[in-house]
């Protein structure tokens, strides 16, 4: 019952939506660069480009998955440490302060000059990850009840033992709920890093597009980008709610 | 105010003395609140002492002092002779909470043998099984804390805090959270397993049968300041069973121990 309450209003949001999109593009109300979703959708679906939206595809999502699982799994170690080794909590907090006060537009060209044209967008998608992943896990950590907590001083436990038998357990589902929030800007991340010139995927059709003033070829890869990113956060969604029913 | 208190028995080997405890608790850079005053007893050893006193009256903060968990401002501590956080550091106090602080995520099994992990002891099953049976809970080993309810939570929780044979077992309420019928059966069960261990016990209750049920001795407290007003020796024959609750002499402790907590009330009105 309570899922079909949920699940109505979404549906009805997402076909007026589209409704309106189509009546947009239809009228042209924001001009001929606006394209009705149809017609978008006939370039996604149309067969003489699949290979290259596919080819797109593969390399955008491993770019965004690796960047996610770099990027996430720095700021999970970064936030371990930081509840384990109190010292290097308020040094750490601010060298995360800085990582996101990074531009990733300004950081962008610089990651192509120093990685590479090919692992650019790894390395955005990875900046772009970890801060709300750093935010995220650092809550995470602190999720341990207060009474499991005076159980392990009580039980005499070592700092070590009760990170590994508390804090991370206890940590888990909000460690994914992290990796679920920083997802979605993975894929733009990665995304941006390929507009500055990565071989192929995602980016690079929104810049030859552009370019080219190939505007619902524009429009089908931001419709791509935007899947990908939801695809992402469904995902975690999934995970991050599997795990709350193990270890909460 | 350091001086026993009138009723204080002479203790023969002491495993806790508390002389002059107070605890503070700061609510801003100005202002603070006394928690405890002037705390002066002794427990003896193999003893089970409850601490009775309305909320408020600073018992638990007095638990978690004698437990090593909180600091006093004032005064000593002594568990076995040394500071309780030695005791804490050689795995030999057990503690049980009112939340039964079970790990989610760890079977039954698993959760009464938590105690060995943190010592870095090898986990002792037959131990863990006899600890299963003592508690009642045979074939529960491989469930999870949520499939069970909440008066078999507690029973993990006491049976994990008797794991390693502890020399002190300290008890917040443990079935503070739990209905009436469940908690009394718990006091039995409790009564009985503490009458084969015989470990030294201080137990936090604000349930005057809870405190009848199980202690040699009660500690009575009040408020503002929170402190010992006196104390009343359990003089009932052991092992308590639900006869003891009709016998004539509980009655008399109950009403006893009824009219001090009444007392420290009044005089708190008539303070104010």
């Amino acid at each position: 019952m309570r899922r079909n309450r949920q699940t109505l209003p979404i549906a009805i949001g997402a076909i007026v939506l589209v409704a309106l999109w189509e009546i947009i593009g239809r009228t042209q109300f924001f001009g001929t660069t606006f394209p009705p979703l149809s017609k978008v959708y006939e370039v996604l679906a149309s067969g003489q480009r699949q290979r290259l939206f596919l080819t797109a595809i593969g390399a955008t999502a491993s770019s965004a998955g690796l960047g996610l699982l770099i990027g996430g799994g720095i700021a999970i170690l970064f936030a371990a440490t930081r509840q384990a080794v109190l010292v290097t909590r308020p040094g750490l907090d601010r060298l995360a302060a800085a990582i996101h006060a990074i531009p990733q537009i300004g950081i962008a060209p610089v990651m192509i000059i120093i990685l590479g044209r090919e692992n650019a967008p790894i390395a955005v998608a990875c900046i772009a990850t970890f801060f709300p992943a750093y935010a995220a896990a650092t809550r995470a950590f602190s999720a341990a009840a207060s009474a499991h907590q005076d159980l392990f001083t009580a039980l005499g436990s070592s700092r070590m033992d009760r990170l590994t038998r508390l804090e991370l357990p206890a940590a888990l589902p909000g460690l994914f709920d992290a990796l679920r929030l920083a997802a979605p800007g993975a894929v733009l991340g990665a995304v941006l890093g390929e507009w500055f010139g990565a071989p192929r995927g995602v980016g690079l059709i929104i810049l030859s597009s552009s370019q080219n003033f190939d505007i619902p070829m524009l429009w089908a890869a931001a419709v791509l980008a935007t899947l990908m990113a939801m695809i992402g956060f469904g995902f975690f969604t999934i995970v991050q709610k599997a795990a709350a029913r193990r270890f909460a | 105010m350091t001086s026993t208190h009138p009723n204080a028995p002479i203790v023969e080997h002491p495993a806790i003395q508390l002389h002059g405890i107070g605890k503070d608790f700061k609510i801003n850079r100005r202002e603070s609140v006394t928690a405890l005053s002037g705390v002066t007893a002794t427990i003896g050893r193999g003893e089970f002492v409850a601490l009775l006193g309305p909320s408020g009256c600073g018992k638990s903060t007095l638990l978690r002092i004698i437990s090593g968990l909180e600091e006093p401002s004032d005064g000593t501590v002594l568990v076995e002779g040394a500071a309780p956080k030695q005791l804490i550091s050689e795995h030999r106090l057990a503690f049980a909470f009112q939340e039964h602080a079970l790990l989610p995520w760890a079977t039954v099994s698993e959760n009464i043998g938590l105690p060995f992990r943190l010592a870095h002891r090898p986990i002792d099953q037959s131990r863990v099984k006899e600890l299963i049976a003592l508690v009642g809970l045979n074939g529960f080993e491989k469930a999870r804390p949520k499939q069970l309810s909440g008066g078999m939570r507690q029973r993990v929780a006491i049976a994990r805090s008797l794991a390693l044979g502890p020399e002190l077992l300290l008890l917040d309420e443990p079935f503070g959270a739990l209905d009436e019928i469940t908690r009394r059966r718990l006091n039995f069960e409790l009564a009985r397993i503490w009458a084969e261990t015989g470990v030294t016990t201080v137990m936090v209750t604000h349930s005057v049968d809870e405190a009848l049920l199980l202690a040699d001795r009660v500690i009575v407290m009040a408020t503002k300041p929170g402190r010992i007003t006196t104390e009343v020796m359990v003089d009932l024959p052991r092992l308590r069973t639900s006869a003891t609750l009709a016998s004539p002499r509980f009655g008399e402790l109950a009403a006893q121990l009824i009219g001090l907590l009444d007392n420290s009330e009044r005089e708190l009105e008539q303070s104010s």
